[in-house]
């Protein structure tokens, strides 16, 4: 188990972490969600004992990092694959991680073929692909078969039958009773490979919960069309709705449920043509959760759908 | 599993590091091909020249310190070997994965300083000896020799090992502090090359009472003069002064270590 109580970190001037309070359980896949720059890496990293935070504290299974006896055997953790000495050779890297915790090099082999990168073993890491060095990553992960593991963006770099073989990996870790925390930008990926999700955005806490449940609380929309237009977008708006015309003749409605809209345009006497609820997409989702705090947002281009 | 990590297991895991890259170990053929191959060269065409010097130079001759000359060279090597123990783990990022698996940063910084000054003992005694044996073979005959018999010898030999290592321990303590190769190599190299010449432009007198303090002019030449010269000061007074240095640089760069992020 993994607990984020109230951490705070800032780099001269700018807020990187600002107050996260949450906690990643076992037995789930825990997705951490949120843009580029919004603090992901900066929180796995004070959780691991490499950044300190300038408030509050992190905690694995209930101590620092840093008092945890035997890291390798109780976290598992994979930051940045590409963060190796390129001149080592694959075996030699995870032997040498090995040898720190004292774990056996008959280990090492192990985690190198359940990865998959057993062939390659010999050579040296300079060479290898991304995917590659995410399966090297992985394998340096499990090396102390740990009940807690973290992966920052796992899946950038791989292959599509390497992101599925990825997913149900972490399914089965899951299962197996362990802690996984996985971050990603991308709602689509935890969308298909997350049970619980912990969405930021600039280093603050924006929501947490189930993928359905984050879902159901977002707000849906109505798509309405009647018979006399500018009369039933006044009666609306004579409710405080929000409204927006998407084109002549028909209107998206926020704030309002179907029922209520048809009840509003029966009380005005609009005949209506349409009315259907529209659900949000995970996509629209995570947009709208994240708008105001998109790093590096791009103004003035549309998104086609 | 009850096992923790303990020092034992860090220094087995920097050494299985520090032989497993390319790049040390070509820093260490350098260093003997610097160390000895100077040497061979240097005394070689003492020997040859011998018959045509001066009855002064002659007099004043040092065998010893010539065939050491070698050493002079390597410093810079054994910087780059010091040096790049550390700071490849921050080129690369795998400092990240180091402190990952431990989190004990002093005892991360003390295995690091005991494979690398072990592994630079065994080399500079290894390097000192050998051009010390072989420039004396290559004397002999025709230029007067010196023996280890000697304790003054012998403590010269000894000093001129001792001296790399201790040159591979300031240049680490330099890339912990600095984290960048180049810059941190290039400040090592400036110690021991740019800083005399600065002191060279102040008043001899000044110079006379400074220079004895450098790395290299003052320091490093001590140790490895059998007699050093009259501004310097002893060997083994010497020895204490840069020992001390690389205590007080490994203390500073620790303490950073401790409060910065990684």
């Amino acid at each position: 188990m993994i607990k984020v109580e109230h951490v705070t970190k800032r780099y001269e001037g700018m807020t990187a972490v600002d107050d996260l309070d949450f906690e990643v359980l076992p037995g789930v896949v825990t997705g951490f969600l949120g843009p580029n720059g919004s603090g992901k890496s900066t929180t796995m990293r004070i959780i691991l004992g490499l950044d300190h935070p300038t408030k509050g504290q992190a905690t694995v299974k209930g101590k620092r990092y840093q008092e945890l006896r035997d890291p390798l055997h109780e976290v598992g953790a994979l930051l940045d694959a590409k963060a190796i000495h390129p001149g080592r050779t694959a075996r030699n890297h995870l032997r040498a991680l090995a040898a720190s915790n004292r774990i056996p090099y008959k280990r090492v082999d192990e985690v190198l073929e359940f990865a998959g990168i057993s062939s390659v073993a010999h050579k040296r890491v300079g060479n290898f692909s991304l995917g590659m060095s995410q399966r090297l990553g992985i394998a340096a992960a499990l090396l102390g078969d740990p009940e807690v593991l973290l992966f920052d963006e796992p899946v950038n770099g791989l292959d599509p039958e390497g992101i599925r073989w990825i997913r149900e990996f972490f399914r089965s870790l899951a299962n197996e009773g362990r802690t996984v925390f996985v971050s990603s930008h991308l709602m689509s990926e935890m969308a298909v490979s997350a049970d619980q999700i912990i969405v930021i955005g600039r280093g603050k806490f924006i929501t947490q919960g189930s993928i359905d449940s984050l879902t159901a609380t977002a707000k849906g929309t109505v798509f309405v069309r009647g018979a006399n237009h500018q009369q039933l977008l006044s009666a609306l708006r004579a409710k405080n709705a929000t409204v927006s015309e998407l084109n002549d003749e028909a209107l998206s409605v926020s704030d309002l449920s179907a029922e209520e809209v048809g009840q509003i345009a029966f009380d005005a006497g609009v005949a209506l043509f349409e009315l259907t609820p529209q659900r949000a997409s995970l996509e629209d989702v995570f947009m709208d959760l994240t708008a105001d705090s998109v790093e590096y947002g791009s103004s003035g281009v549309r998104h086609e759908q | 599993m009850n096992s923790d990590t303990t020092l034992g297991s860090v220094v087995r895991s920097e050494w299985l590091k520090f032989r497993s890259v390319r790049s040390s170990i070509w820093c260490v053929v350098v260093t003997f091909v610097l160390t000895i191959g100077l040497g061979v060269l240097v005394t070689t065409v003492v020997r040859v020249q011998w018959h045509k010097m001066s009855t002064i130079n002659k007099l004043t001759f040092d065998p010893v310190q010539t065939s050491l000359v070698g050493i002079v060279f390597a410093q810079f090597a054994v910087g780059v070997i010091g040096s790049l123990f550390i700071t490849s783990e921050y080129s690369t990022g795998a400092i990240r994965s180091t402190l990952a698996a431990v989190p004990n940063r002093i005892q991360l910084i003390a295995g690091k300083l005991i494979v690398l000054v072990s592994c630079m003992l065994v080399i500079g005694e290894v390097a000192s000896f050998g051009a010390f044996f072989i420039g004396q073979a290559i004397y002999s005959g025709v230029v007067p020799t010196a023996s280890l018999s000697d304790g003054a010898v012998l403590r010269t030999v000894i000093f001129a090992g001792l001296y790399l290592t201790l040159l591979a321990a300031l240049s680490f303590t330099l890339g912990l502090l600095i984290r960048h190769s180049l810059a941190a190599i290039s400040i090592f190299v400036s110690i021991l090359l740019i800083l005399p010449l600065i002191l060279a432009f102040l008043p001899q007198s000044w110079q006379n009472d400074t220079v004895r303090f450098l790395p290299g002019e003052g320091l490093g030449h001590a140790m490895t003069s059998v007699q050093p010269g009259p501004n310097l000061f002893s060997p083994w007074m010497s020895f204490g002064i840069l020992t001390l240095y690389v205590v007080v640089l490994v203390a500073i760069s620790t303490s950073s270590f401790l409060r910065r992020d990684a």
